[in-house]
């Protein structure tokens, strides 16, 4: 197999997105992604292949076929293009996708663009929308949507591990300090963590979502995009700047259905998805320096960061009391915001993330540089758990 | 008229149960099931109240659970309890969960024995 890396990165602002199409709000990304990598447009750019990630394109915004629009947008033509939805997980799995076009010799350069516009609707429909992505009959029917799944988790993982409403809002306090720092993240605002945890008022400014969670344990519904462009290592001379390596990616699957799981505090998935890439990449969770994973709900940031091998079960809350899980801990997690700050349009999100490590292992992330990193993960989650991508990108030594 | 009963699928060749319905048996991976009923009594494994419900829901909230029956199945369901509390024991019932156009949902609503 063929080596892959990263040559160019791009971002939109992530939010409300006022104005523009759905194609403009993916070339924003596409073309930031284009100019890091020193890559003209038009004639001569020499991609082979576009993904676009996206889940709710063809709902949400009734445009589906979404990549031979973005394709002909971008002049890219005759590239070849397809859109690649697999839930909350698709940006990662678009790239999983491209790393598998250039690693078989089929594509020498691709780029993976993943975006949502999802405040074109109303609360309601969004989350009735997201909930799609549950068991038809076992769960989408009764009404259970996936903060409610994180409620169900959450109440079973405190239950079990004495995980506190508090240890939810200090991870969702460190991951607002982070994003302060991130000029594309949604929200730019830290929240006090007496206010919504201990004063007489907390009830009223952090109110229940899905008990335990409140409003401050779960991510915002954002618009946004996010694009990366691939290359064979063996080719990446003609880019500005050098290649970030891919250098694992896993991803694994779990029951459709949550409730059928063997041990239902566990994300089995995200297990199987890590130690894939750890192995792919000769990596162990020990030589990782900063990793996003997919805080759509904190909990999750709680629990993937035990899944992947950072800290031991049940005491990944433990360690971000401790403060381990900040920039300058031992093990910096969602230095980007993650989803609860930077914010979570779906199909964005998993290349959002990797652009982050990307930006990391560059030594760009300015404000929220974790100094010397090298190596990164990202966890793209899928369902609540039943499709879960991992991404390892390694700086390679001159 | 749809039969106000839940079902619980019993593989013909080794006897696992399964909920919801499989194509492929995940113990032996035979394709045939008998449907047995599935009610009773239940324990509690957990629980939520969820506030921000999906369109087509008129309500302020609604609690949900996920039980063990005794015969080992673990689903989930709505839930109309109100102290709830992890391994209480409960009685599954079925009814409405969702109204639809022409055809409403009947699925598992727990409640206090």
């Amino acid at each position: 197999m063929r080596e892959v890396g990263i040559v160019g990165v791009g971002h939109s602002k992530f939010g409300k997105m006022s104005g523009g199409t759905f194609s403009d709000l993916l070339s924003m990304a596409a073309v930031q992604a284009l100019d890091d990598a020193g890559v003209k447009t038009g004639m001569g750019h020499g991609i082979d292949q576009v993904f676009v990630a996206t889940m709710g394109a063809g709902i949400l915004n009734k445009q589906s076929g979404i990549a031979s629009a973005l394709v002909d947008y971008l002049n890219l033509r005759p590239a070849m293009a397809e859109t690649i939805e697999n839930g909350p997980a698709s940006g990662a799995s678009a790239i999983k996708l491209g790393y598998m076009a250039i690693a078989s010799g089929m594509c020498d350069c691709v780029l993976v663009v993943g975006g949502e516009m999802m405040r074109v609707v109303s609360g309601w429909e969004g989350t009735d929308f997201v909930a799609t992505m549950l068991h038809p009959e076992a769960e989408y029917n009764y009404g259970l949507t996936l903060p409610a799944f994180a409620g169900l988790f959450t109440k079973l993982c405190m239950e079990k591990y004495g995980i506190t409403e508090k240890d939810l809002s200090i991870v969702a306090v460190k991951n607002h300090e982070n994003a302060v720092h991130n000029p594309v993240a949604h929200i730019h605002v830290v929240p006090n963590l007496y206010c919504i945890t201990e004063d007489e008022d907390a009830h009223i400014m952090n109110p229940y979502v899905a008990e335990p969670l409140r409003m401050y344990h779960c991510c915002p519904v954002s618009d946004g995009s996010a694009a990366v462009l691939l290359c064979a290592m063996d080719k990446a001379d003609r880019f500005k700047k050098k290649p970030i390596k891919i250098a694992g990616v896993g991803s694994a699957t779990d029951t459709h259905a949550v409730a059928e799981r063997e041990v239902p505090t566990d994300l089995l998935a995200v297990r199987l998805a890590a130690q894939m890439a750890y192995k792919m990449a000769g990596l162990t969770a020990q030589d990782i320096d900063v990793a996003e994973l997919h805080d759509a709900f904190q909990i999750l940031e709680i629990v993937e960061s035990e899944e992947v091998g950072f800290f031991k079960r049940g005491e990944g809350h433990i360690a971000a009391r401790n403060g381990e899980t900040k920039i300058g801990g031992i093990m910096p997690i969602n230095t980007s915001g993650g989803l609860k700050a930077k914010g979570h349009p779906l199909g964005a999100t998993g290349v959002s993330q990797v652009v982050e490590i990307v930006k990391q292992l560059r030594g760009e992330a300015t404000g929220r540089q974790v100094e010397g990193a090298k190596a990164g993960l990202c966890v793209n989650f899928g369902g609540f758990g039943n499709n879960v991508v991992a991404t390892i990108l390694t700086k390679e030594e001159a | 008229m749809m039969e106000e009963k839940m079902y619980a699928y019993k593989c013909t060749a080794c006897g696992e149960l399964h909920h919801p319905k499989h194509y492929v048996c995940k113990k032996c991976g035979n394709r045939e099931f008998n449907e047995v009923p599935l009610g009773g009594e239940v324990t509690l494994v957990t629980y939520t109240k969820v506030y921000n419900l999906p369109e087509g829901y008129m309500k302020p909230y609604m609690g949900f659970g996920i039980v063990k029956f005794t015969n080992g199945l673990v689903v989930t369901g709505q839930l109309e309890v109100e102290n709830p509390e992890i391994g209480m024991k409960l009685i599954s019932t079925v009814g409405i969960v969702k109204e639809g156009i022409g055809k409403d949902h009947f699925g598992f609503i727990f409640k206090t024995i």
